[in-house]
């Protein structure tokens, strides 16, 4: 074998092992892309799950869904293509997250907005009882007398609180 | 018997009603004769209600095809074990079954305080003889388990008739945890009803002082215990049986427990802030109350239809009931709140902003976000109906986007609030108490970083995990060190004995310690894999660093099942490791089918192995194989958090004196100041 036929063997086999390496990682990004696209969706059998988890025995919808999921994703269709098809198909429903635009855009917000105002509602509460438990300032020298019931008071309230 | 069980039932409501109605006579008298024959008739509901459940397990072990409820929920095949679980698997069971344990802690807390607190014992009995009368109604007149099968007879009379065999349990029941699931959880909604009977009480008595606090703790503290292990339970039953490779789907009926579980686990931290500083009576009143009528709430979702979910029972106009009774609890609550809410006028003053008492608040604040965001998400999609026509479902990746940061929050309190004094936290304090578990929790990033987890939020999650136990190892070595010292016994012996002296304190560290493996465990699954495949006897499948080798599969005759199972050899680092047989079971008495899942669990991960069934094209058997990371954390910080529940139930053992000569000292080692025998550290609890 010359050193030319030899090259040209050697180059014949490592394109079609890249080739090939190639088709099984493109088979391979679509699986994910299907996974993570089909991720997004809700199963249709009223089971509650994920499109993706969706694996209760018998379930009459979840195969049938994922095969034209498989489909759209070969052909190449963007997610906001399958989304459009799905969302015709079953309605609203299919959404396993709500999308960010229009009404549910409340329920994306929501959260973040009780969070907000619960934070601010407990600075402000501790804002306030602070201003009140804040003692009147007192000179060197001039402590006020203190009587005997409120000194109870006191001990009955330290044993209170240290206790356990 | 299903005529005795009617009867006792009948009974029972008729008890509960004199127990209500007497028991507001014997308050507005205080005649003690009708205080003492309200509580006798409540003591009677119980055991009345003990009766009819008897009665109907009995029905179940006897076979007795002639009613209905046991036709619909067990056959002659199914086995005892779960013949008991047949109970619980159905509407009308599953009430009295959530009767019968209502009964057993009214029937405990009637007996334990039969002597005592007779000024508050009264208006307790009434209120929990209300919310029995309400489930008794549902018992009595709207889902009786204790129907029988009748058709017109020859004479254009109704006959009772007895079928062969019975229809069967639902498969996705016949699973040991399914036995010890459904008790676990009820037990903790049934038993948020006392600390709200306490509470509902306490107001409307205007009963002096912190005490009733003090009663309901353990009360709380139990309930909250079987919530937490219901919820862990269920939790593994999905894991287990459902095979879909997870354990929390943020199902309507998986929220529904999640909710009181939540501001339960809120008022037992801010109750401390009544106890230790008399501040946020309000707040406590409100959040039992709230957390009651999330339990009811939770029943609502789960018996309406109104949110779909596998778990939910089938649809009826039983939800009607729970929205009245819903209404009525939240009216008097509010009625009770507004008439004698100068009673709840606290001492609400904070010296700091940075104290316990601000850490509690915050704590507060983050468990009813949660509740509130995981409220809000579930009962969307019925709202997104009402508003613009079209449900929009809101599932796990809503779910998990909104909580996870927030869980991360409350993950991060847990270690700060034990390292804040009461009052006031000083600079130097924070210093002090801060450092060392900054360092540890930065270094575990770096090395969990180091390690290749680029995943941002269990990054995060595993850093403050190590923050938080370092912060709880802290506290218990400084508290041991003291002790050693002094007794001269090992760190060990005098961390356990410095845990029995303040049961409660060093209790709700374990609790946390178990909530850190649950975050742990938590963490992990941002990195599950999973891969399926057709498979052929001979063919292999690798997933991480486990080969599966199918080596056959067989078809198992069972007595009430068929099983259809694979053999599969499991290997790792060429060598042979294992044998998983993950199985079909196709039931015929009700032609339903299930899965069980094979699962190998190491600390490190599961390896997570179900049958999927038959590819409709080819026929080949398909494996769905998941490699699931730190699984077995979360069950394990699930038994950490009930021993330490169980801990802080325990009383506290008294520090023992011992008297001993101390040795002379020498004037060079005389202190220069007076000094405290024992150093009072800030954050003393």
């Amino acid at each position: 074998m010359t050193k030319r036929r030899l090259a040209a063997f050697t180059l014949v086999i490592a394109l079609s092992i890249s080739s090939g390496a190639l088709l099984s990682s493109r088979a391979q990004t679509q699986a994910d892309r299907a996974k993570q696209i089909g991720g997004k969706f809700m199963c249709m059998c009223s089971c509650n799950q994920v499109l993706t988890q969706c694996n209760h025995v018998g379930c009459p919808t979840s195969a049938s869904m994922l095969k034209e999921l498989d489909q759209w994703v070969t052909r190449g269709d963007s997610e906001t293509v399958i989304t459009s098809a799905f969302v015709q198909e079953f309605g609203t429903k299919v959404y396993a997250e709500p999308p960010k635009s229009g009404l549910s855009l409340v329920a994306w917000s929501l959260p973040s907005i009780y969070l907000l105002l619960g934070t601010l509602l407990v600075i402000f509460v501790i804002w306030r009882w602070r201003s009140r438990g804040m003692p009147p300032s007192v000179g060197p020298g001039r402590a006020p007398g203190i009587s005997s019931q409120d000194l109870e008071r006191a001990r009955r309230r330290v044993a209170q609180e240290t206790e356990d | 018997m299903d005529f005795f069980g009617s009867f006792a039932l009948l009974l029972a409501f008729l008890c509960a009603a004199y127990a209500f109605v007497g028991g507001i006579a014997a308050i507005l008298t205080r005649h003690p004769l009708l205080v003492k024959s309200a509580r006798q008739a409540g003591i009677a509901t119980c055991g009345l209600i003990f009766l009819a459940t008897a009665s109907l397990v009995y029905l179940f072990f006897s076979d007795s095809y002639w009613v209905s409820y046991v036709v619909a929920h067990s056959n002659r095949d199914l086995s005892t074990f779960y013949k008991v679980a047949a109970l619980w698997s159905g509407q009308e069971g599953s009430l009295l079954f959530w009767s019968f344990l209502l009964a057993v802690y009214v029937f405990s807390v009637l007996l334990v305080y039969r002597n005592k607190n007779g000024e508050l014992m009264p208006y307790v009995g009434v209120v929990l003889a209300g919310v029995q009368i309400f489930f008794l109604t549902l018992n009595n007149f709207v889902a009786s388990p204790f129907k029988v099968l009748a058709a017109p007879g020859a004479n254009g009379a109704l006959d009772i008739f007895t079928r062969a065999d019975g229809n069967g349990l639902n498969p996705l029941l016949q699973y040991p945890e399914m036995v010890i699931h459904p008790p676990n959880l009820y037990s903790g909604y049934t038993g948020f009803t006392i600390p709200f009977a306490f509470a509902l009480g306490a107001l409307l008595a205007r009963y002096p002082g912190e005490k009733w606090i003090h009663l309901t703790r353990k009360w709380t503290m139990i309930a909250w215990c079987f919530q937490t292990m219901g919820i862990l339970l269920g939790a593994h039953w999905a894991y287990a049986v459902l095979g879909w490779g997870g354990y929390w789907g943020w199902d309507p009926v998986e929220n529904a427990s999640l909710l009181p579980w939540l501001t339960g686990t809120a008022f037992l931290h801010s109750v401390m802030m009544q106890e230790k500083r008399g501040m946020m009576k309000v707040w406590n009143v409100w959040l039992v109350f709230t957390t009651f009528m999330l339990c009811i709430l939770g029943t609502l979702l789960t018996r309406s239809g109104v949110v779909s979910s596998v778990h939910a029972f089938a649809q009826s106009s039983i939800g009607n009931y729970f929205v009245g009774f819903l209404l009525l609890v939240f009216a008097v609550c509010l009625a009770a709140y507004v008439k004698n809410r100068d009673y709840l006028k606290s001492e609400n003053q904070l010296d700091s902003m940075i104290s316990r008492e601000s850490s509690f608040l915050f704590n507060n604040l983050i468990l009813l976000v949660s509740c509130i965001a995981v409220l809000s998400g579930t009962l969307f999609p019925v709202f997104s109906e009402w508003f613009s026509g079209s449900r929009i479902s809101v599932g796990a990746p809503f779910f998990n986007k909104v909580n996870i940061p927030i869980g991360l929050l409350l993950l991060f309190l847990t270690g700060v609030g034990p390292l804040l004094a009461w009052r006031k936290t000083s600079t130097d304090s924070l210093k002090r108490n801060f450092g060392g578990p900054l360092i540890a929790g930065l270094l575990a990033g770096i090395v969990v970083f180091a390690l290749g987890v680029r995943e941002f939020f269990s990054l995060v999650c595993l850093m403050l995990c190590v923050f938080v136990t370092t912060t709880i190892g802290m506290e218990f070595f400084r508290g041991a060190r003291v002790i050693r010292s002094r007794s001269g016994a090992s760190l060990l012996a005098s961390a356990v004995e410095l845990t029995m002296r303040n049961t409660r304190r060093y209790g709700g560290y374990i609790v946390h310690m178990g909530m850190v493996l649950i975050f742990v465990g938590l963490a992990g699954a941002a990195f599950n894999r999973d891969v399926q495949k057709d498979m052929q006897p001979g063919s292999t499948l690798q997933i991480g660093g486990y080969k599966l080798l199918l080596q056959g599969f067989d078809t198992k005759p069972e007595k009430n099942y068929t099983s259809e199972r694979m053999i599969v050899e499991v290997w790792r680092d060429n060598k042979p490791l294992m044998m998983l047989y993950p199985e079909r079971r196709f039931f015929q008495t009700n032609e339903q089918s299930g899965t069980m899942v094979a699962i190998y669990s190491t600390l490190r991960e599961d390896l997570y192995v179900v049958y999927a069934g038959q590819n409709p094209e080819t026929q080949a058997p398909v494996i769905h194989a998941y490699l699931n990371p730190l699984v077995k954390w979360i069950w394990l910080g699930g038994l950490v958090v009930v021993l330490g529940t169980l801990v802080t139930l325990l009383p506290n053992r008294r520090a023992v004196l011992v008297l001993a000569v101390a040795p002379e000292r020498t004037a060079a080692q005389q202190p220069q100041t007076l000094a405290p025998s024992v150093a009072l550290r800030e954050g003393h609890d």
